[in-house]
């Protein structure tokens, strides 16, 4: 269980990271560690360098601009977890972090880094994509703007470019009259789900349903968005029934993975229910 | 035969036996100050790690080497070929043809489960002893695994030992009572078939040792955590090339073991060929991924079972034919297959019993003795069956636990195979454990609750923790195994200071001996605990010890009590002798105080000091024939017989520690998920030494059972063979998130076969096995779900609510 041997860097500035991973095949950054480390030991991962950005300052950070939430990369789960901003304007976010794992992984874990590691049944992957989140990539040619939708291409896979950083999270400050819930369903508290469902509803003044965004995770390569069931609710009141009949639909299009946890069948089945609980959760969470 | 046990000599006023005093051991433990295994440093020490095969089932065509040897910092890599040099299989105890099992400390021609050692390197460094095994090329030849206990009897099987020529290992029936006449007497005969599944240890520290061979006088050194290593020294003894003199083992602090730490051997074996090979001390710690694959499993059991019963829900007589899947090799079996003769009719007064026994090898990993051995399972099939009994003749299952319990009456009770219940009232434990859940209060809400679509039930079971074996029993296994009974040895002196000091050895890990045992002669020589010091860990060169020494079976508190007991009162006899000269008094007069020895009813003392300087530095006004010095030994053996071998009859265990279990849960019928809503605890140990002790011990064996029953599972691939939960991330150790508040009171049925009326006390049996699968079974009774498999994730309920909801459509 322990790893084998590699080179430790440690650039002073994001930019220089960035050259080193131009620099460097087989590199890899190292954030709070807490998958890539694991890997390492279990030595299913061996990078030849090791890219360590924790001592960059101003990487973590948390600020509200215009309508969107900016997060800095180094931002842990635990800040995420506890910030004023994220729980009063994006709550489905706080609420995704304080589901991972244990303290001690909350206290190093980063937002960046989970979403770079790309997990499909990790908790903050699929609640960014129903955010619809940004990312903000740094590469040796400069910044660019990736969209949740286009973020995730696989299993641990991102559209990141093997030289690029992430600079900057973003996810938009919700609006009014929105309710948000993300569960999911896992054998222990601190488990990686079987499936996990982010919802984010938002009714208009006569509480039809305006906007609905579902995502579902470990129901496939890559968080997935349950257009279906999104549809099936958006321009109706959003009656038990039509809830109901909605998560039906949470099976549609989605390709679950087998394990001993879950099989892809009971997963199937499991989509359709935590997304009527999300749903519902999600609504009774609307205020005045 | 209680009579010889039951010294009256000297009276032990209690006074700390009883006492709920803070464990001596917590300061040391909880502050990081233990010392273990990882913190013996000894000069020029090497760091070891093993490969390990990743086939369940290969033949291994050859090892490669030589690229690891030229890795810089390797030292010494060892495989079959220097283990044979070293070694004879181990010895094994079933009859033929399996004593011709061929096992050794690594894989020998062939791997026979995923994770089986195949080298082992010593390098300077921890790391590159790891990247060394990496550049070992094995060249294997894949053979189709066997994995499941009923595949490996059919005729096409494939063989995990060739040499043996069948996978069956152990074939035996067991017939008590008239068997035959219970069934035709039966109104009805109740069938299952039932499954126990693999689960385990998962001690906090794994394996470990460190081997340190000494050149000059020959002296093997190993430093290891084995919980019964001089038990384990009659296997290194038999099978390695080497005088027994000469093999010195000691253990320091012990981060748990729960069994699995009896296995340890053969890591003691190849670490020692390592240091041998290598000319230098050598340090391996086994990591979690390892602990997990080999040798911490609990045996994997299918039963056959049928009831013949009375309308009334009386249990006429059980037959059960039952597999043990043992896995890979025997080690410690087949007595997990044999050990459910301590409970044979578990807390139940029926007489007839048929059991058809077979232990079977497959290419899983192989089991351990894991708390609990061997009865768990026996105690589990029981408890279903006797709810399917109920639910099928209509009645209230806990109404038939109840009406089919040993009465508290009819203790001393001898079980159909022999084995005597010692004391208890199970049918009050039982009712006392309901109470505390609000039994009637739940009863009574049931049928709203699952018209509202709740399935919400309540669950309870009653196990024993049988205590104190008798290694006799294993002459049922095999009548030639030349061992029996039970002993521990205690040594114990007062030093010239008037200091008493206690050497036990017993190799705990985490059951707070150093406090028990100071508690206990505490009392004897009327000081305070503190007053007591128990020398901790163990030193075989040291420590008094025989082959029965350890830690194992639920028996400190008996055994181990016994041997410091007869230490006590012979030592306290020798004081007693000085003391009497001294004062001028007779022995019989003197009572002992505060540190000293006091004529009774007078003010005429001599102080533990003044007596022992007398005993060793100013031993010429000793009286005529008293030996200087204040040290003494005992030898304790347990009052047991030896098996009769014609009706297989054997008093197994001396004491019966049980628990009663009362629990309610609520299944989630959309998932399946078993959530507890409340949990109750009745426990009776007879007299016990140190309640706060005790309780610790009630709440580790909940809290394992109930890991056992919704979360751990060592599950394997049938098609390859390979462990598929081989992490904490995939064998889910339940967190202090997933275990419920539990309530706990106790009972106190004092043993009348030792001697300060104490049980053993430990395994507990992990009764939530039973409690909780009879409240799910009892949530879905609605639905007629019977739950045949100890264990039970939400996806398995799940389907078996869809199941029964189809049928019922």
């Amino acid at each position: 269980m322990i790893p084998r041997s590699f080179e430790y860097l440690r650039p002073s500035t994001l930019q220089e990271a960035v050259q080193l991973l131009d620099k460097y095949e087989e590199s890899k950054i190292l954030a709070g560690g807490q998958s890539l480390i694991a890997l390492m030991k279990l030595r299913l991962a061996s990078p030849k360098y090791i890219i360590d950005i924790t001592r960059i300052p101003g990487l973590s950070y948390v600020k509200e601009e215009g309508n969107k939430i900016l997060i800095g990369p180094l931002t842990t789960h635990d800040t995420v977890e506890n910030s004023p901003i994220i729980r009063n304007k994006c709550p489905i976010l706080s609420e995704a972090a304080s589901r991972i794992g244990d303290q001690q992984i909350r206290n190093r874990g980063t937002i960046a880094g989970t979403l770079c590691h790309a997990d499909p049944s990790a908790d903050v992957p699929t609640t960014f994509l129903a955010l619809d989140g940004e990312v903000v990539a740094m590469g040796k040619d400069g910044e660019r703007v990736i969209k949740a939708k286009d973020f995730f291409q696989d299993f641990f896979t991102t559209a990141l470019n093997p030289n690029e950083v992430v600079k900057e999270v973003r996810v938009p400050v919700l609006p009014p009259k929105t309710g948000t819930a993300y569960i999911k369903h896992a054998r222990r508290e601190g488990d990686f789900a079987i499936v996990a469902v982010a919802a984010i509803i938002t009714l208009d003044e006569n509480n039809v349903c305006k906007s609905a965004s579902i995502s579902l995770g470990s129901v496939g390569p890559t968080p997935l968005r349950a257009v279906e069931v999104e549809n099936a609710l958006v321009g109706k009141k959003l009656t038990d029934e039509v809830i109901v009949a909605a998560s039906e639909l949470a099976d549609r299009g989605i390709s679950p993975p087998s394990d001993i946890h879950g099989s892809a069948e009971y997963r199937a089945e499991m989509a359709k229910v935590f997304t009527k609980r999300a749903i519902r959760l999600a609504l009774s969470r609307i205020g005045g | 035969m209680t009579e010889a046990l039951l010294s009256k000599e000297i009276p032990v006023p209690r006074k700390w036996v009883g006492t709920p005093i803070k464990a001596k051991e917590f300061p040391r433990l909880i502050t990081g100050q233990g010392r273990y295994v990882d913190d013996i440093k000894i000069p020029n020490m090497l760091y070891a790690a093993l490969l390990r095969s990743p086939y369940a089932h290969a033949k291994i065509k050859r090892i490669d080497t030589s690229k690891a040897e030229k890795l810089p910092g390797v030292v010494a890599i060892v495989t079959q070929e220097d283990v044979l040099k070293y070694c004879k299989p181990y010895p094994q105890i079933v009859p033929p043809p399996a004593d011709k099992l061929l096992d050794y400390c690594i894989a020998v021609d062939k791997v026979r489960f995923a994770g089986e050692p195949v080298a082992a390197v010593a390098a300077t460094e921890r790391a590159i002893a790891e990247d060394a095994c990496e550049l070992i090329e094995v060249e294997y030849e894949p053979l189709p695994p066997v994995m499941d206990a009923e595949e490996a009897l059919k005729p096409d099987a494939p063989l995990v030992h060739e040499e043996v020529g069948t996978n069956l290992v152990w074939h035996e029936v067991f017939d008590y009572g008239d068997v035959d006449k219970a069934f035709a007497e039966a109104d009805k005969v109740i069938s299952l078939k039932l499954h126990h599944h693999r689960y385990g240890g998962a001690p906090t520290e794994t394996h470990a040792v460190v081997a340190d061979y000494d050149k000059g006088t020959g002296v093997l050194t190993i430093y290891c955590n084995n919980q019964m290593p001089m038990f384990c020294m009659a296997l290194i003894g038999l099978s390695f090339n080497m005088p027994t003199d000469k093999i010195r083992i000691i253990t320091p602090d012990i981060g748990g073991g729960f069994g699995s730490k009896i296995l340890s051997y053969t890591y003691m074996m190849l670490i020692s060929i390592l240091a041998m090979k290598a000319g230098r001390p050598v340090k391996w710690m086994e990591d979690r991924r390892e602990n997990l694959a080999s040798g911490t499993h609990c045996n994997e059991a299918t039963f056959y079972v049928e009831a013949a019963v009375k309308k009334d829900g009386t249990i006429l007589g059980i037959k059960a034919k039952t597999l043990h899947d043992v896995g890979a090799y025997l080690r410690y079996e087949p007595v997990g297959a044999l050990l459910w003769i301590q409970v044979s009719s578990g807390p139940y007064r029926f007489k007839n019993l048929r059991m058809d026994v077979n232990a079977i090898v497959t290419n899983k990993g192989p089991v351990a003795p894991i708390r609990g051995y061997g009865r768990i399972q026996h105690l589990w099939m029981l408890e279903r069956t006797v709810e399917q009994v109920a639910r099928q003749l209509g009645l209230d299952p806990i109404e038939v636990k109840l009406k089919n319990y040993v009465r508290p009456e009819e203790m001393p009770y001898v079980s159909p195979s022999g084995a005597t219940y010692d004391s208890g009232d199970y049918p009050t434990a039982l009712k006392k454990a309901l109470q505390m859940i609000n039994y009637d209060e739940w009863r009574r809400k049931q049928p709203e609750l699952w018209r509202q679509g709740r399935f919400v039930g309540i669950g309870a079971a009653l196990f024993q923790d049988s205590g104190t074996n008798n290694f006799a029993q294993v002459r049922l296994i095999y009548k030639n195994n030349p061992f029996s009974g039970n002993s521990r040895m205690a040594e114990m002196w007062m030093d010239e200071f008037g200091r008493i000091i206690v050497a036990v050895g017993s190799n705990p890990h985490g059951q707070c001996h150093e406090t028990v045992v100071s508690q206990v002669v505490a009392d004897v020589f009327g000081v305070t605990p503190d007053d007591v010091f128990v020398v901790p860990g163990f030193d075989s060169w040291v420590h008094g010890w025989t082959g029965h020494s350890g830690s194992y079976a639920s028996q400190f508190a008996v055994s181990g009590i016994g041997a410091v007991l007869g230490a006590a009162k012979r030592l306290r006899e020798k004081i007693a002798t000085i003391a009497a000269h001294m004062l001028k008094a007779k022995p019989e007069d003197l009572e002992f105080k505060e540190g000293k020895v006091c004529v009774k009813g007078t003010d005429r003392c001599v102080a533990f000091w003044q007596v022992a300087n007398l005993a060793y530095r100013n031993n010429l006004e000793l009286p005529e024939g008293v030996e200087p010095g204040l040290r003494v030994i005992y030898t304790w053996k347990a009052p047991f017989k030896l098996p009769d071998l014609e009706k297989k009859t054997v008093n197994a265990t001396l004491t019966y520690s049980y628990q009663a279990h009362a629990c309610v849960v609520e299944v989630d019928p959309e998932t399946g998920k078993v959530k507890i809503l409340d949990y109750a605890v009745v426990d009776d140990c007879g007299v016990p030494i140190n309640p706060h002790i005790v309780e610790g011990q009630v709440h580790g064996s909940t809290m394992n059972g109930i890991a056992a029953a919704l979360f751990e599972e060592y599950v394997y691939s049938k098609d390859t063979g390979q462990l598929l939960a081989s992490t904490f991330m995939d064998y889910l150790f339940p967190t202090a998130l997933e275990i419920p508040d539990i309530k706990v009171d106790h009972m106190i049925s004092p043993s009348p076969f030792t001697e300060l009326g104490t049980k053993g006390v430990g395994e507990g049996s992990l009764v939530p096995l039973g409690s909780i699968a009879g409240a799910i079974e009892d949530a879905l009774s609605p639905l007629g779900v019977v739950i045949t498999d100890s264990h039970n994730p939400p996806e398995r309920i799940y389907r078996m609510i869809k199941e029964a909801q189809k049928k019922r459509k």
